[in-house]
């Protein structure tokens, strides 16, 4: 690819920024700390600690990326523009797209690493308990979570370009944490509106993002009753996060491309 | 052969608030190869949004703006310039050579090429040595200086410089003087925008003069030279601009 190398040379820059800037260690601390608190707690027998670690571990390895994620993601942009460093990197004979795409490559792979060193953490935690690992759905939910980062970054790129970091930031995370809540809250309101309210709530369905779909934690939780999900609902599942994630992109791209700096 | 620069009737405009401004006006222009050329103008004259436009940072509203024959818009056009901005901050948790390896990369510099360019632009612009240093530690002049060392690092043929001497001390301000004259002297061309018109007067082959959007005079060197028996070029600028708001 006749970018690649300016593509890596930018997401080199966003790792080594979220690296220096020290920031996401506070988020992987945290995380840490509650995995160990939860590792520790000696309420429960063996097999109750077992479920309460796995149940703790899955949900806080995929609330702290997400939210690592989002924060890194929404300033990307926003940061250029306010310190002007932008100016330097875009007189090269660089488009504005290998630019956006170089910048969300970089956010991906401080998710892919921060979400792998949870994983670690995760799998040496079971092989101390003595946990059985349901090796199938474990992947399957990693993968699944990692396209939602994909989802969750060209999401916050677009909204970075048109609310404030700050607004942009709060916007992703609650999209994030309500999506499980609003999918619940819409069937409910389903049965209740009439055409105009359940028009709204398609509309609804449709242009944001089902977060919840990408999260298998509860199947991995409960292991022993499910089995790994099969290909063509991942194939499906995959198809639906790459939809999104370019349409997100695609947005983001168009109000970047034509923006005045 | 395309030059360098070229500015056909070029006007561009920004929102401000509700109302759009127009801060340039059917500007015309051309920088030849090799040519050193001096842009100068008041505060708000028009001077950076013109060279943001020529970087494809603001777009056209009626004209245009070419380097090397290509729009403003083509990132090929590009390829053989080296750009300074008006004011520029550099990232602070980078050190030196990572900076200049991610600029010198996007410029489609190889990684052996980078090896020896990094030290010899720090160099030259009296940066030696600090190539591991966190740019967070270095001072406004420092980076003024490496903000030149990274327009230089791809070498380019065309320099466009938008307030060279900002921030930098009279002892800066001499060295860079010297470093224009090498580029000059090398055939590089030079386009750049200063308040400093002393500066500009010892340096540049032609001066073109900009007063609220509207370029208002260019000068050349033998003019400047007839001009500088009489006054300097800073009299003929305050004159020539009160002449036009006039």
């Amino acid at each position: 690819m006749k970018h690649a190398r300016a593509i890596v040379a930018i997401a080199r820059s966003v790792t080594l920024e979220a690296i220096r800037r020290k920031e996401i260690y506070v988020l992987i601390a945290a995380c840490l700390l509650l995995t160990g608190l939860a590792f520790s707690l000696n309420i429960f027998d063996l097999g109750g600690l077992v479920k309460f670690y796995r149940e703790i571990t899955l949900r806080l390895m995929g609330t702290f990326t997400a939210v690592a994620v989002s924060l890194l993601a929404v300033r990307q942009l926003p940061r250029e523009f306010e310190q002007r460093t932008i100016y330097p990197l875009l007189a090269r004979p660089v488009p504005r797209s290998v630019f956006i795409l170089g910048k969300a490559v970089g956010v991906l792979l401080v998710a892919l690493a921060s979400y792998a060193l949870f994983v670690t953490i995760y799998i040496i935690g079971m092989h101390y308990l003595d946990g059985e690992l349901a090796w199938g759905l474990l992947w399957q939910h990693v993968y699944l979570q990692f396209l939602q980062m994909g989802l969750l970054t060209s999401g916050a790129f677009l909204l970075s370009l048109l609310v404030s970091p700050d607004a942009a930031a709060t916007l992703a995370l609650l999209l994030y944490f309500a999506s499980n809540v609003m999918g619940h809250m819409a069937l409910s309101l389903y049965e209740l509106t009439h055409t105009a309210g359940r028009a709204f709530l398609h509309l609804l369905t449709y242009a944001l993002p089902q977060f919840v779909l990408f999260d298998l934690s509860g199947k991995v939780l409960h292991s022993e009753i499910w089995d790994p999900l099969s290909l063509s609902v991942m194939g499906a599942l995959t198809a639906y996060a790459l939809i999104y994630s370019l349409l997100y992109g695609v947005g983001a791209y168009a109000l970047f491309r034509r923006r005045p700096l | 052969m395309n030059a360098p620069i070229e500015v056909e009737q070029l006007s561009v405009s920004y929102a401000r608030g509700t109302k759009r401004v127009t801060a340039v006006q059917d500007a015309s222009f051309t920088v030849a190869e090799g040519e050193c050329v001096g842009f100068i103008g008041a505060n708000g004259a028009g001077k950076s949004t013109t060279i943001k436009a020529l970087m494809g940072f603001l777009f056209a509203d009626q004209g245009e703006a070419r380097l090397f024959g290509r729009p403003a818009k083509d990132p090929k056009g590009r390829q053989q310039v080296g750009y300074l901005p008006e004011v520029a901050l550099y990232y602070p948790y980078m050190r030196a050579r990572e900076l200049l390896t991610l600029y010198g990369t996007l410029s489609g510099l190889k990684t052996a090429d980078l090896r020896q360019r990094i030290p010899a632009a720090l160099e030259q612009v009296g940066l030696g040595g600090r190539e591991k240093d966190l740019l967070r530690t270095f001072s406004k002049g420092m980076q003024q200086r490496l903000g030149i060392a990274q327009a230089l690092i791809a070498q380019p043929a065309l320099l466009i410089l938008d307030e060279i001497s900002s921030g930098l001390d009279p002892l800066g301000r001499y060295d860079l003087r010297q470093l224009l004259i090498k580029l000059r002297e090398e055939g590089r061309t030079i386009f750049f925008s200063s308040h400093e018109l002393s500066e500009v007067e010892s340096l540049c082959d032609r001066v073109i003069m900009i007063d609220q959007g509207r370029i208002c005079k260019e000068v050349t060197q033998r003019e400047l030279q007839a001009i500088g028996q009489q006054q300097s070029l800073e009299s003929f600028f305050i004159n020539t601009v009160r002449e036009e708001t006039d």
